[in-house]
């Protein structure tokens, strides 16, 4: 029966955790840009973080060991600096496009600007990690992101064509403006395997102490709540499409979310997105200034642990106020959330082969996951997506930055 | 034993299973007419840093020195104090009773103790 619970809420609030600003703004863009065409992105990058949380867990379930600590150990020092360096600096844009988001969300809300909110949610998201401890960070602030339910059944009540959706969910090449087609699609790419999603999925289940017997339930949960959590994202990518793409209107601003669906939901569509925003958007920060302190003091075999005091891993714990300290800099002196959420998806997406390649090789390593290694199916897909993703990304960004189309 | 796969980058936990930091360095013997053997592991900043890059490595412990006794050089740890465990080293000391720890201690005395609810 505690497994049943476990598993629900497990699914609950991966799907609650799914979105954020930006898998919100990518997927908005896409459906803004070319209607359906791009819902195939949504889909491949569902997919492959779906198989990268689902290896994350058997890893720590197996073996014990975290992604970060198991990839010292196996790699070294030298070869763990390499996607520490790189996971700390694109992990901090997003942390900085998460962070403005909140602020982003409380603008809407108030008509305050986001720089005089830096500090006010720097303080929240700060006081949430240093006073409380894992279960209210995962189950809580995620429970209150199933909010972002609502743009499911705006797009429900919107009757799209499931077939031209259905047609999209298959890569077509650009019929126009090339070089931004696969900018966006990379930037979903990049929204959708947030490696830092992986890293706390880990962390989470070495600090609620899973063993063998959870290997069933880590599938069940990484499948579906990464599923739908998808599904999430399509439905955004099918508000945008079917308000935003016939009139030509490209998402250029925050502000122009709430129009996601307001057309539906009248008043209270304003209120819905501001809530999804704010919300999401803590939850992302709260996780990712978790998940970069993991990959610090696993790194180094410091004490760690959201459950623990932070007199009891004080390295641990400052290392989240720093980074967090560091984020909400952006949003003070005035980054705008949504191009700092597409240049950092786009960063993402370039940098996982750096990250996916070393954990693939740990995922095959008999000594670390015994009889529980990976199948061919994991490792095809998680290769595949991954390398076209940082390849496209490679290619793409410049072209972007050119102002080719 | 392969020192660079079983040994160097472990985990080390300390007799109450507190994370005691990783095996950053090891220190061998050499001995003519016998093969080298394993005599101490080294836990520091610097002997890590100094796998980077041995100015780095003199720079930190300048700044290490001032963390208390034992420390600008790198805490060793006799290799027969230490015991294998599945996924770690198990030393059989207390950590509060060595170096290893200071600056955790640091941080915690100057800037975590003066946080309220802490």
């Amino acid at each position: 029966m505690k497994k049943i619970l476990q598993l629900a809420l497990g699914i609950v609030t991966s799907v609650g955790g799914f979105l954020e600003i930006g898998s919100i703004a990518t997927a908005a863009q896409a459906g803004a840009g070319f209607g359906y065409q791009l819902v195939w992105s949504v889909v491949l990058g569902t997919i492959c973080i779906a198989f990268l949380v689902e290896m994350s867990g058997r890893c720590a379930a197996v073996s014990k060991h975290t992604i970060p600590d198991a990839m010292r150990e196996r790699f070294g020092a030298r070869f763990y600096a390499v996607p520490l360096i790189v996971m700390l600096g694109v992990s901090l844009l997003v942390l900085a496009a998460e962070l403005g988001g909140v602020a982003a969300a409380l603008e809407l809300a108030t008509g305050i600007s986001i720089p005089a909110w830096a500090i006010p949610v720097l303080l929240v998201a700060w006081a949430l990690l240093w006073y409380t401890n894992f279960s209210v960070i995962e189950n809580g602030v995620s429970l209150l992101g199933l909010v972002t339910i609502a743009f499911a059944v705006g797009a429900a009540k919107l009757h799209p064509n499931y077939g031209s959706l259905l047609h999209g969910a298959l890569p077509t090449l650009p019929r126009e403006k090339p070089s931004q087609y696969w900018f966006v699609a990379v930037s979903v790419l990049g929204a959708s395997i947030s490696p830092y999603l992986y890293y706390f999925y880990s962390s989470g289940a070495i600090e609620e102490k899973w063993d063998e017997s959870y290997v069933g339930m880590n599938r069940a949960i990484a499948a579906l709540g990464m599923g739908f959590g998808g599904f999430l994202s399509i439905a955004v990518l099918v508000l945008a499409a079917i308000l935003f793409h016939p009139r030509g209107i490209d998402v250029k601003h925050y502000q122009q979310l709430p129009a996601l669906l307001t057309p539906v939901f009248g008043r209270a569509g304003f209120w819905l997105v501001v809530a999804s925003l704010g919300v999401a958007c803590l939850g992302a920060t709260l996780e990712i200034a978790l998940s970069l302190a993991y990959l610090v003091a696993q790194g180094f075999g410091w004490n760690w642990g959201e459950d623990l005091d932070p007199s009891k891993d004080a390295r641990f714990s400052l290392t989240y106020t720093l980074l967090l300290i560091a984020a909400a800099l952006f949003a003070l002196l005035g980054a705008d959330p949504l191009k700092l959420t597409q240049i950092s998806m786009a960063l993402t997406a370039a940098s996982l082969p750096v990250g996916v390649l070393p954990f693939l090789i740990l995922m095959n390593d008999k000594e670390y996951l015994g009889d529980h290694v990976n199948g061919w199916l994991s490792n095809g897909v998680v290769l595949f997506v991954s390398l076209m993703a940082g390849v496209l990304a490679i290619v793409s960004i410049p072209l972007e930055l050119l102002g080719g189309g | 034993m392969r020192l660079f796969g079983q040994v160097l980058d472990k985990q080390l936990r300390d007799v109450n299973g507190q994370n005691a930091g990783r095996i950053d360095g090891i220190v061998l013997e050499l001995r003519p007419d016998a093969p080298p053997r394993l005599t101490y592991v080294e836990v520091s900043p610097i002997t890590l840093l100094a796998r980077f890059s041995r100015r780095l490595a003199r720079w930190y412990a300048r700044f290490d020195q001032r963390l208390g006794p034992g420390r600008g050089t790198p805490f060793r740890i006799p290799w027969h104090r230490l015991t294998h465990e599945h996924t770690a080293f198990r030393l059989d000391l207390d950590i509060e009773a060595t170096a290893i720890n200071a600056l955790e201690d640091w941080l915690r005395e100057r800037v975590v103790e003066h946080i309220p609810g802490s």
